[in-house]
């Protein structure tokens, strides 16, 4: 039965009459009418009335217990009469005592907050080189065979993350060459230099494109899968459960993924030049008609192995990035579900981030060696 | 209106393969009904298939006199409402605080007015040991704490049926007879129907009713706590005289005497 209410006044007293369930669904109503007749000073005794109340839920043992807070705190009167034994039952889960917040939420001023951002990136840097330190420790003990990875764990990380990446790498590549090729080679040919489309495509893949691009997939595909693995394993207690084993989640999980993406890294990247150079060189022999021999050859003549290795050193630092960024971000994942959400986000963001500024001091670094 | 709130009638369950077969099962209102059993017996798989979870290979799951699987998701939706589940893993938004947990139910599916609904949180918060908990992340308070939290959040709307899996389990003996304490205060005020999945001895003594007990993918024994604990079959002996269901050194005897 739906609730209704009577209100009946009587000098300073008023009398409030329920009829029907005193329930959730009937809850917006009720308040709406009792609210502001307990807000009211001039009435300063106020009776409810259950004797045509049926049924009282949860929501109705909250709205007397802030009607009597109201009332009692302005020194007036609230009385209950006419309950029946399920109603009297109903209103004794209400606790007697209001508990003082055992948590809150401390709020920092703007130096503060400052304060504990420069703090927290310390500390996480100093987490991360911590990290570094027992990866590379453990790698050089598996390498001089005083320590051995699980079995097979090498081999399932490079299938990962560098045999299921060869097709979107190699399709990008492709698709960036011939892009490319297209763009220099309608600039080239107004100054009457077409042909060296070949010598802009060779350069710009093997010191620049290819290593930016392959990291960047590899950033989303492996750094973001690398952070929200180690960070679920963090969430169900894995990492404590290998620890306490006394099993070093460093050797265990990070030697096999940072020595797979040390290999899948350049590899890719390797694989991502020749690619791309290839998709250049069909655009130019369509555009151009410029033969493919012609355009190996011009492009061979102006690459040097200081080309190729500038590229692959730079490919293998983004790897590292990569990896060690999504190993330290995925373990410092903690509590819940969206810390390893956030793990990978920032996981993402943050080697990004490094990626463009290391190519970046890359960039300057061999100009200045070169051109002074 | 029918008195019984869930009946299965024929229920095949499982994921690749059965788990359960053909459980034929009854829960009238007002009733505190405990599923037991061993490790991997299948109860919280009855569970998933009585809360909406896990669809019936075979057979169905009625709840208030409507099936739950035959529906329309909408008219699905619509029965769960009436009922609350607190899971063995407590199943708490880590991103939301132990008050906004609570309140989440009050605030999506009904329309009452916030100052109430807060009301009802720290009452229902009061009422589970954690008053004053409404601003504390989930992952700031004790394993036993959550559970309570989870609990309260299972019940805020008041619904007539309560699933709770394992709800006392790795809680201490404390906690554990509050959590007892709580759900049968919430029959007596309420009128909430209860169903346990429970292996907890102690709890299982002071809230049940009636208690249904699974082995070997099936029912093997139902009734009250002092029927099965007289029950000569050896599933039910082991779990009540605590006999360890391990392998046993030739000649030694097992079960149930004979």
């Amino acid at each position: 039965m739906p609730a209704a209410t009577t209100i009946e006044r009587d000098g300073r007293s008023a009398i409030v009459r329920l009829r029907g369930d005193v329930v959730i669904a009937s809850s917006r109503r009720l308040w709406a009418q009792l609210r502001p007749l307990a807000k009211r000073r001039d009435v300063e005794s106020l009776t409810i009335d259950f004797s045509g109340a049926g049924r009282m839920d949860s929501s109705g043992v909250a709205m007397v217990s802030l009607l009597r807070d109201q009332m009692e705190r302005q020194g007036r009167q609230l009385e209950l009469v006419e309950l029946s034994d399920e109603q009297e039952a109903a209103l004794a889960l209400a606790p007697t005592e209001r508990a003082a917040p055992q948590a809150t939420h401390h709020s920092q001023g703007f130096i503060e907050l400052i304060g504990h951002h420069v703090y927290a990136t310390g500390e996480s840097a100093a987490a991360m080189g911590r990290l570094i330190k027992e990866t590379v420790s453990h790698a050089i003990g598996v390498v001089a065979r005083r320590e051995r990875l699980p079995t097979g764990a090498l081999a399932e990380q490079i299938a990962k993350m560098g045999a299921d990446a060869i097709g979107i790498v190699g399709l990008l590549s492709f698709l960036l060459g011939m892009t490319m090729s297209f763009q220099g080679a309608v600039q080239l040919q107004r100054l009457g230099a077409g042909p060296f489309v070949a010598d802009l495509i060779g350069v710009s893949m093997v010191r620049e494109i290819a290593p930016m691009m392959t990291a960047v997939i590899l950033t989303g595909r492996t750094g973001a899968a690398i952070a929200a693995e180690l960070g679920t394993m963090r969430v169900r207690s894995e990492l404590d459960a290998l620890q306490t084993m006394g099993i070093s989640p460093a050797r265990y999980l990070l030697v096999p993924r940072i020595g797979a993406i040390t290999i899948v890294g350049p590899a890719l990247t390797l694989m991502g030049m020749f690619i791309g150079c290839a998709g250049g060189m069909i655009v130019a022999a369509f555009a151009l008609d410029l033969s493919p021999i012609t355009f190996w050859m011009r492009m061979l003549q102006r690459l040097t192995a200081g080309d190729f290795a500038h590229g692959l050193v730079k490919s293998l630092v983004f790897a590292w990035i990569i990896g060690f960024a999504g190993s330290h971000l995925g373990m410092r994942a903690r509590g819940d579900a969206s810390s390893v959400g956030s793990a990978t986000t920032r996981t993402v963001v943050v080697s990004v981030f490094f990626i463009i500024m290391v190519d970046a001091i890359f960039a300057t670094i061999t100009t200045l060696v070169k051109y002074r | 209106m029918s008195d019984v709130l869930v009946e299965v009638r024929g229920l095949t369950v499982g994921y690749d393969e059965p788990i359960l077969e053909d459980i034929d099962l009854t829960v009238e209102r007002g009733e505190i009904v405990a599923l037991l059993g061993g490790s991997g017996c299948g109860k919280s798989t009855m569970l998933r298939a009585m809360t909406g979870l896990l669809k019936p290979l075979d057979g169905d799951v009625r709840l208030f006199g409507k099936s739950l699987y035959d529906q329309s998701t909408r008219e699905r939706e619509k029965l769960l409402a009436r009922t609350g589940t607190a899971f063995q893993q407590d199943a708490l938004f880590g991103a939301m605080t132990v008050g906004e947990n609570v309140a989440l139910p009050l605030r999506e599916l009904t329309r009452v007015p916030d100052q109430v609904v807060r009301e009802m949180v720290r009452m229902r918060l009061a009422l589970v040991g954690l008053d004053g908990y409404q601003d504390a992340m989930p992952d700031s308070i004790s394993g036993g704490q959550r559970k309570r939290a989870a609990l309260a959040r299972a019940s805020i709307l008041d619904p007539d049926l309560l699933f709770c899996d394992e709800p006392s389990a790795g809680l201490d003996p404390a906690v554990a007879a509050g959590i007892d304490e709580t759900l049968l205060s919430f029959r007596k005020a309420l009128g909430i129907t209860i169903v346990v999945v429970t292996h907890e001895l102690a709890s299982l003594h002071v809230i049940a009713d009636r208690a249904v007990m699974f082995a070997h993918g099936s029912i093997v024994a139902e009734g009250t706590l002092d029927q099965l604990e007289e029950s000569r079959d050896d599933d039910v002996y082991r779990f009540f005289h605590r006999v360890a269901d391990l392998p046993q050194p030739m000649g030694a005897s097992r079960g149930a005497p004979s």
